[in-house]
């Protein structure tokens, strides 16, 4: 049977950065940071791309997100996906995940999907929530950190990673979404004539009047949300931390081992 | 108004996160005026519901076959019938594999504000205030969720004192009619741990290998400094992901959690679910090039390093 697919990316600084606040404490600063596709996004891109490969279908890649976020979608269209939407919605932080779960959910109402993929958890704000909730929002079955998909007739059989190397397993009806966690795949490298192709590719770009609404605000949950203030984390100050030359280091490093008694000989 | 904390077991066993949620709930409810309660969902959970009231909280009980195994559309079901009879100020879940899974869903199905992977939480008036860690550890957030509607927060384990035993806790029977039906993600098996050639969870010098070191072939050099000092190889979840050690070697909240004498971390940055995995270990030494990477949180001793560059060098100081 043949599968359409969407899968929800985001685009985040690249996480091995380091990050400054931004002066009024809002937001991190932004001018000096570079982008990446979100890890486990990737992944579920992949996941996405080779269930069509197996089963036949229809790959859209679907963000909300600045103008910013088009190279993550060409590089997506480049590794396999078919069709990228980008919803415009430019809120550098996104903090909300209600409201991008929202204004998500809305605009997969538009876009046909048996199944709806996306990462277990963004790099940046580490929340695991916006899938849970597009698939409450939606009435999609769902599961979370998957590791693996089987497309059984038309059910869904799929492992669901749990603490400590326990395993779930859950079958579960279509139209499903899923959140894919890293390990399901290795994701492949775009090759250089999709990349070329992807890059004269267009993007269909989504604003709230095409979801039916004035403006983002529409989507805002039952709740007033605010950012009170971002700093950086408090230190425990736990590590002495060594810099200087290598070999100084390594002196270093070797002379706490013996006094510890972790080296014999 | 009371708090209400969901309890997690998994094949018998209480989740150690739960006792966190009735410690963070009754620090909740010192501002909000009311009591803890916590639901325990699942079938012939007598002695777990017992387990967990020993600890001095009130547990609803809800019994049901159809909650056998933990699945989304059940629980979800019997939480959103105590939410509308208990009305409580918030609902607490633990931000784990299954804690993840079910209070987006929850929070989606009945209408309710949800803030999530939380370090801390706090009533201010009607206000909740939760407090985040964001890019990569980097960077604390903290947020103001108003609505008089009840909240659902997933609470990060390992951050809060659990509850100790206290005398006093009541466990309810409660009945509540589940729609098998209506449950449409079905569980159909639980999976155990593999067996591992080398119990990561026993030995006493563990050296570990992360993302740093860049390529399969530099392992040789973890796996010798390992030998050296008699210990055996963990890795990240990057590496076991690679496959380039087995899944078995993976340190962290979804592999092993371990406790050994010395733990070497070699190129891991720290995400919160390999530290979670090591913080009780002796001695924590870092290697990362990176000075504001989330590992040296958690180390002792951190070296800002190139590990290609100071295992080499290390090896040789240590000779043979």
């Amino acid at each position: 049977m043949p599968l359409d697919v969407v899968v929800c990316l985001k685009q985040v600084p690249n996480p091995d950065l380091q990050f400054q606040v931004a002066p009024d404490g809002r937001d991190i600063r932004r001018d000096a940071l570079n982008y990446k596709t979100n890890g486990a996004d990737e992944v579920a891109l992949e996941e996405a791309v080779r269930l069509k490969e197996r089963h036949g279908g229809h790959v859209v890649a679907l963000t909300a997100g600045p103008k910013r976020a088009e190279s993550m979608l060409r590089e997506a269209l480049a590794k396999g996906a078919d069709e990228a939407v980008r919803v415009a919605f430019d809120d550098a932080g996104s903090f909300d995940a209600g409201k991008v779960a929202r204004i998500l959910a809305a605009a997969l109402r538009t876009i046909k999907h048996d199944l709806v993929l996306t990462g277990v958890q963004s790099d940046d704000l580490a929340g695991s929530a916006t899938g849970g909730l597009v698939a409450g929002l939606l009435g999609l079955a769902h599961a979370s950190v998957v590791t693996r998909v089987e497309v059984k007739g038309p059910e869904l059989e799929v492992a669901c990673e749990l603490e400590g190397g326990f395993e779930r397993i859950t079958a579960l009806p279509m139209p499903a979404l899923l959140t894919i966690q890293f390990g399901a795949n290795v994701p492949r490298y775009a090759p250089l004539p999709a990349i070329m192709k992807a890059a004269r590719a267009s993007i269909k770009e989504v604003g709230p009047s095409a979801l039916g609404v004035a403006s983002w605000d529409a989507f805002s949950g039952p709740y007033a949300f605010r950012v009170r203030r971002l700093s950086p984390p408090p230190s425990k100050g736990r590590a002495e931390l060594v810099t200087g030359r290598v070999d100084e280091q390594a002196k270093r490093l070797v002379r706490l081992l013996r006094e510890k008694g972790f080296v014999r000989g | 108004m009371d708090v209400l904390v969901v309890a997690e077991h998994l094949d018998g066993v209480l989740a150690p996160s739960t006792l966190e949620l009735v410690a963070k709930a009754r620090t909740l409810v010192s501002a909000s005026g009311g009591g803890v309660k916590a639901a325990l969902l699942g079938s012939g959970t007598t002695d777990l519901a017992d387990a967990l009231a020993s600890h001095g909280v009130d547990v609803l009980h809800v019994e049901d076959p159809a909650l056998a195994a933990y699945t989304s559309g059940g629980y979800v079901q019997a939480l959103q019938f105590l939410v509308t009879r208990l009305a409580p100020r918030a609902v607490l879940v633990a931000h784990t594999a299954e804690g993840y899974d079910l209070a987006p869903a929850l929070a989606a199905a009945a209408d309710l504000p949800l803030v999530t992977n939380c370090v801390d939480v706090a009533l201010e008036g009607d206000v909740l205030v939760a407090t985040r860690r964001m890019y990569n550890e980097k960077v604390q957030g903290e947020f103001e969720i108003a609505s008089d509607r009840t909240y659902v927060v997933t609470l990060r384990p390992g951050v809060t004192a659990p509850a100790g035993p206290a005398p006093g806790g009541i466990v309810t029977s409660t009945s509540i009619a589940i729609d098998a039906d209506r449950i449409r993600a079905r569980f159909v098996r639980l999976s155990r741990p593999e067996v591992s050639d080398v119990d990561l969870a026993q030995a006493d010098v563990i050296v570990s290998a992360g993302r740093g070191i860049q390529k399969k072939e530099n392992l040789a050099l973890v796996e010798a400094l390992a030998k050296r000092l008699g210990g055996v190889v963990g890795a990240s979840r990057p590496l076991t992901d690679n496959e380039w050690l087995p899944k078995t070697r993976q340190v962290g909240q979804s592999g092993r959690t371990v406790r050994p004498k010395l733990y070497i971390a070699c190129g891991i940055s720290g995400a919160m679910q390999h530290v979670s995995g090591i913080k009780d270990a002796g001695l924590i030494v870092a290697i990362n090039t990176d000075p504001s990477a989330p590992i040296f949180e958690v180390a002792h001793v951190g070296f800002v390093a190139n590990v290609l560059e100071l295992l080499p060098a290390v090896l040789k100081e240590l000779g043979g």
